[in-house]
């Protein structure tokens, strides 16, 4: 199978790419654990009132933020789409009979696996501190997050490639990830929101993945929510590698 | 026998830049065929069409026998393509990034191994083929990525202006390695901005202006349509010397043409080293001083200027005249 032996090969070039490149990972990974360690302390004294039902702050806490890491990671993959647009990589992998999907899918697959070691470390660092960690329910939240992945990481690749420069591109890319993040839940539950906010997260597909997994992490897999949220990442999923597949096809001239 | 063969291949822009205007080319097997001309001329559309880089809007393409309409892929087996942009991963060693080409290509990891260790020696990369390619000097960096572009071996190699950004002694160094390729019997169809480049390399070569060819042919041929040497005079007090001059050259019988060009008379003749005697004699008579005077075989330049009215000189690195995208 040809496809699948450039995936793998391409997966290893983006997956070792990022092991040199250890500013990457260190930012990548502080960031959710500087939250953890300076955001959660605020919200100790909420523990058991409005938004955050068990005396764990971090059980409401941490499926926040591991969307937020998914979705972070995921939007970000445009960056090296520039640097390869950039260096003549993508007209030389282009060039070779690799397959087209191989080459827009290999990075993509390289985040999510680098996802699902962050996820663990983070988890593995939040457990001492009171998280109470359902495998199960993590594990079917660790799929919902992979969808999430390829949706944003294929629509940043398709500007990047569309923008073809950094200062364009990180400019989109910033000023659409900040309202879908203040609007999505991550940081407080939007059970604390006004109507008004919470009628306008129902546009934010981030939304229903933050409350799925708020669900998943008590260990509740069969739930509507849940469901909804599957459902509205498959969707999109279908229709961003949709795009992100012709774009590719056409925008690298 | 042609490798490469276009037939009315045209590419159009936004609707109405034609950057490739009906071209017909013929480029025979074995030889380093040169695309001269400014940039925006249309030389990159032209061999990202046929490196399948850029769909063809209409006319017809084949390379090494293939259709690259209907094949592209096929085409991709068969040819080599080496980027201005290059190509070769800052992360990667040279040798991991050879590896991982030939893997796409899909030959053998025995195969694999085997023509790295080839290509290192032929491209003599041994001094750096382990160290990541952030760490190369531009030199070396346009040597991987010759040798990335030949990892598997296509008859036909594409290199799009390969010598852009090198000192003169890496250029000189390349010019050696394209030959040798050549030699061992690779078709190389490259571009270039750059006369001497596009003079001495070339076995044939095309000089190509607004998306079309306006002249074809070994440069010999070529520089032989201008007949005659070049002659460029400027004089002392400018202005009036100038007219004077001009005036008195276009009235002889052995001047084929004589123009003004940045305060220089330039004027080309059937043999220089007769004709300038007698030029001096003349100018000496009319009390018109000399200032500098030079007397050259024609160039490639001279081609250019006589087909398109500009100097390719003046057309400057970066002008892009009909919006070719990079």
């Amino acid at each position: 199978m040809k496809p699948l032996r450039d995936i793998a090969l391409l997966f290893k070039r983006s997956f070792i790419q990022a092991l040199r490149n250890p500013t990457w990972l260190v930012v990548g990974l502080s960031t959710p654990l500087l939250y953890l360690a300076l955001y959660t302390p605020l919200l100790q004294k909420l523990a058991g009132g409005p938004g955050f039902p068990t005396s764990h702050v971090l059980d409401v806490f941490l499926p926040g933020m591991l969307a937020f890491l998914a979705f972070g990671n995921g939007s970000s993959e445009g960056y090296q789409t520039i640097f390869d647009l950039r260096d003549g990589l993508v007209e030389r992998f282009r060039v070779t009979p690799a397959s087209r999907y191989a080459l827009l899918l290999s990075p993509i697959l390289s985040d999510i696996a680098w996802l699902l070691i962050f996820i663990a470390i983070l988890v593995a660092v939040a457990v001492p501190f009171g998280f109470n960690a359902h495998i199960t329910g993590l594990l079917v939240s660790f799929v919902l997050l992979a969808l999430l992945v390829i949706i944003t990481a294929s629509f940043s690749v398709s500007i990047a490639l569309i923008n073809k420069d950094i200062s364009g591109f990180s400019a989109i890319i910033t000023g659409i990830n900040l309202p879908i993040l203040l609007l999505s839940g991550v940081l407080l539950p939007l059970t604390l929101a006004p109507t008004w906010m919470r009628v306008i997260a129902y546009f934010n597909p981030l939304y229903y993945v933050v409350e799925a997994d708020r669900v998943l992490a008590t260990g509740d897999i069969v739930n509507s929510t849940v469901g909804l949220a599957f459902l509205v990442m498959v969707l999109l999923t279908v229709m961003t590698l949709w795009w992100a597949t012709r774009v590719y096809r056409k925008a690298v001239a | 026998m042609s490798i490469i063969s276009t037939k009315m291949l045209t590419k159009v822009f936004s609707g109405k830049i034609r950057a490739v205007d009906n071209l017909n080319l013929e480029i025979k097997a074995g030889e380093i065929f040169g695309f001269l001309g400014p940039n925006g001329a249309g030389k990159t559309t032209t061999l990202r069409m046929l490196a399948t880089l850029l769909p063809i809007d209409s006319g017809e393409a084949m390379v090494a026998g293939i259709d690259v309409r209907r094949q592209p892929s096929r085409v991709r087996q068969h040819a080599g393509y080496v980027g201005q942009l290059g190509g070769a991963d800052r992360l990667a060693t040279g040798r991991e990034d050879l590896v991982l080409q030939g893997q796409l290509y899909g030959m053998s990891s025995s195969e694999v191994k085997k023509r790295t260790e080839e290509l290192i020696d032929v491209l003599d990369l041994r001094d750096f083929a382990d160290r990541k390619g952030s760490t190369y000097s531009g030199g070396q960096r346009r040597r991987l990525e010759v040798a990335l572009g030949i990892m598997h071996r296509p008859e036909v190699l594409f290199l799009d202006e390969p010598t852009t950004g090198l000192d003169p002694q890496n250029r000189a160094n390349l010019w050696v390695q394209i030959r040798k390729l050549r030699d061992s019997g690779t078709t190389i169809f490259m571009t270039t901005h750059y006369l001497e480049e596009a003079d001495t390399l070339s076995d044939r070569l095309a000089i190509m202006d607004h998306g079309k060819i306006v002249a074809e042919g070994t440069s010999r041929e070529l520089k032989q349509q201008i007949a005659g040497d070049s002659v460029i005079f400027s004089f002392k007090n400018d202005g009036l010397a100038i007219e004077k001059a001009l005036q008195l050259f276009q009235q002889q019988s052995y001047v084929r043409e004589a123009n003004v060009e940045d305060e220089q008379v330039r004027l080309y003749v059937k043999e220089g080293a007769v004709a300038l005697p007698e030029l001096l004699r003349l100018l000496d008579k009319e009390n018109i001083a000399v200032k500098t005077m030079a007397l050259s075989e024609p160039t490639l330049d001279d081609v250019f200027l006589r087909k398109t009215g500009r100097s390719l000189r003046d057309t400057g690195p970066n002008s892009k005249e009909n919006g070719e995208p990079k």
